[in-house]
């Protein structure tokens, strides 16, 4: 059974396999369930839709709003990995993405433009609550969550589908592969070659985990060649160390936001990040010297 | 930096987890919001602003017309197609009253029959792993989509 659909401006494919007898029309139902969820997350993360969850609370500083577990989880998650990274990854990238020119709604094509906001405005300038499941933004800022809410979706997703012995859920690039393709045979993920994008550079054997990669070849600044959607928040420039950054990891959201932060870092850090959070990757140079980081590295 | 994984990824299950023991499905208003810009971006194709030169159209859609009881198109599903890179891409569109409600890829959506399974663990084989159907990294563009899905709006539209 395999269905495609579009979400959060990229094709959302779901596979559930069918060799060890489960019922198309039942594998059916439980995909659709599975899409409702990237609906959801994106009714609640965008950053393109003024009406969304995530706008409407950035439109308001120095009180608390309530929000969602679709935004709550996916933000305190990201904070997590700030925190962790000493803000080398951090989500209130959102006004400098917006700067960069990635600032267009897929569907309706309109471009957003916030308020101006404070250029200094970090991390711990968000503040939640989990007993009242509350936001407070210290002072006024835009939170992008693009590094964690497709993986968030994804996990959901799995989660919905986890009654099925084997199946994928495949977001644009962001992966996570559960028990078995078919009898014996894992599912298969490749690494896409970050030049020649008709071919994959590397194959993974993956079961119960997910794969993200984050890319400087795939979401150009239209206007500036140079810079890319993944930016450092200290000069608000696009790191050219790496072409594609990968990792493995029990869950989507774990993968997603740590294949962020390692594209922006040096191979070491990314090697020590990785390593504690019981994940693994691969780094591509520009002149495709792959690097491998995390993990085991006798078994990977 | 000390040993965070099982931390990590505890963070990441209560994060499904709150979400599932919420209950927490649709509003209507969220579901009403996210239909109101596929109505935009519907406008915005009636309008030419999406390229499309076959499109004559060019009614200028105020809050008047927007208002028009009369339906700019049938409700129903239609299929469009496009071209992108990986070949030919076909999808399903559902209207309801003006609104797209669903787009999913219909030719992709295809069934398993006994004979391709088969042949399946043949072809694995064949293409050892350089030619594998899951690929990390690689964002499918959304222009050929976008394309189909115009195409499945004109069929759509009532004259």
């Amino acid at each position: 059974m395999r269905k495609i659909k579009l979400f959060m401006d990229t094709l959302i494919e779901i596979k559930i396999a069918t060799w060890n007898g489960t019922a198309e029309k039942e594998a059916e139902a439980a995909a659709e369930r599975a899409f409702e969820h990237f609906r959801k997350v994106e009714q609640a993360c965008s950053r393109f839709n003024p009406e969304s969850e995530l706008m409407r609370a950035c439109s308001i500083a120095g009180k608390p709003v309530n929000i969602s577990p679709y935004l709550f989880g996916p933000l305190k998650f990201a904070l997590e990995v700030a925190n962790a990274t000493d803000g080398r990854f951090d989500p209130t990238i959102g006004k400098a993405m917006e700067q960069h020119g990635f600032n267009q709604n897929y569907l309706t094509g309109e471009r957003i433009s916030t308020a101006s906001i404070d250029s200094a405005a970090t991390y711990r300038d968000i503040i939640l609550d989990e007993s009242t499941r509350s936001l407070r933004l210290k002072k006024p800022l835009i939170i992008d969550l693009g590094a964690v809410a497709k993986g968030f979706a994804i996990d959901l997703a799995a989660a919905e589908l986890n009654g099925f012995e084997g199946y994928i859920i495949n977001a644009g690039g962001d992966v996570y592969a559960r028990g078995l393709e078919r009898k014996d045979t894992p599912w298969k993920i490749g690494l896409q070659h970050p030049v020649k994008t008709a071919e994959v550079i590397e194959v993974f054997d993956i079961s119960n985990q997910a794969v993200c990669t984050s890319g400087s070849y795939e979401r150009k600044n239209e206007d500036n060649p140079e810079n890319h959607h993944i930016i450092l928040p200290e000069t608000t420039r696009s790191p050219n160390r790496w072409v594609s950054s990968t990792v493995i990891a029990p869950s989507a959201m774990l993968a997603d936001a740590l294949s962020t932060a390692c594209f922006l870092m040096e191979a070491e850090e990314a090697d020590i990040l990785l390593e504690a959070a019981g994940a693994r990757g691969r780094l591509i140079t520009p002149e495709l010297k792959i690097v491998k980081v995390g993990g085991n590295k006798d078994d990977i | 930096m000390g040993k965070m994984d099982k931390k990590w990824v505890v963070l990441c299950s209560a994060a499904v987890a709150a979400v599932y023991a919420g209950g927490f499905y649709t509003t209507e208003q969220d579901a009403v919001k996210m239909e109101s810009a596929h109505y935009e971006f519907l406008n915005k194709q009636t309008n030419g602003q999406v390229s499309n030169p076959n499109k004559e159209k060019t009614n200028s859609l105020n809050s008047e017309t927007i208002n028009t009881p009369k339906q700019q198109y049938r409700d129903g599903t239609y299929t469009g197609m496009g071209m992108n890179r990986r070949g030919e891409i076909q999808v399903s569109v559902t209207l309801k009253k003006d609104k797209i409600v669903d787009v999913q890829i219909s030719d992709w959506g295809m069934h398993y029959s006994e004979e391709d399974v088969v042949n399946l663990p043949d072809q694995v084989v064949a293409d050892q792993s350089y030619n594998v159907e899951n690929v990390s990294g690689a964002t499918y563009s959304t222009e050929a989509f976008k394309n189909a899905v115009q195409d499945a709006l004109s069929q759509a539209e009532n004259s």
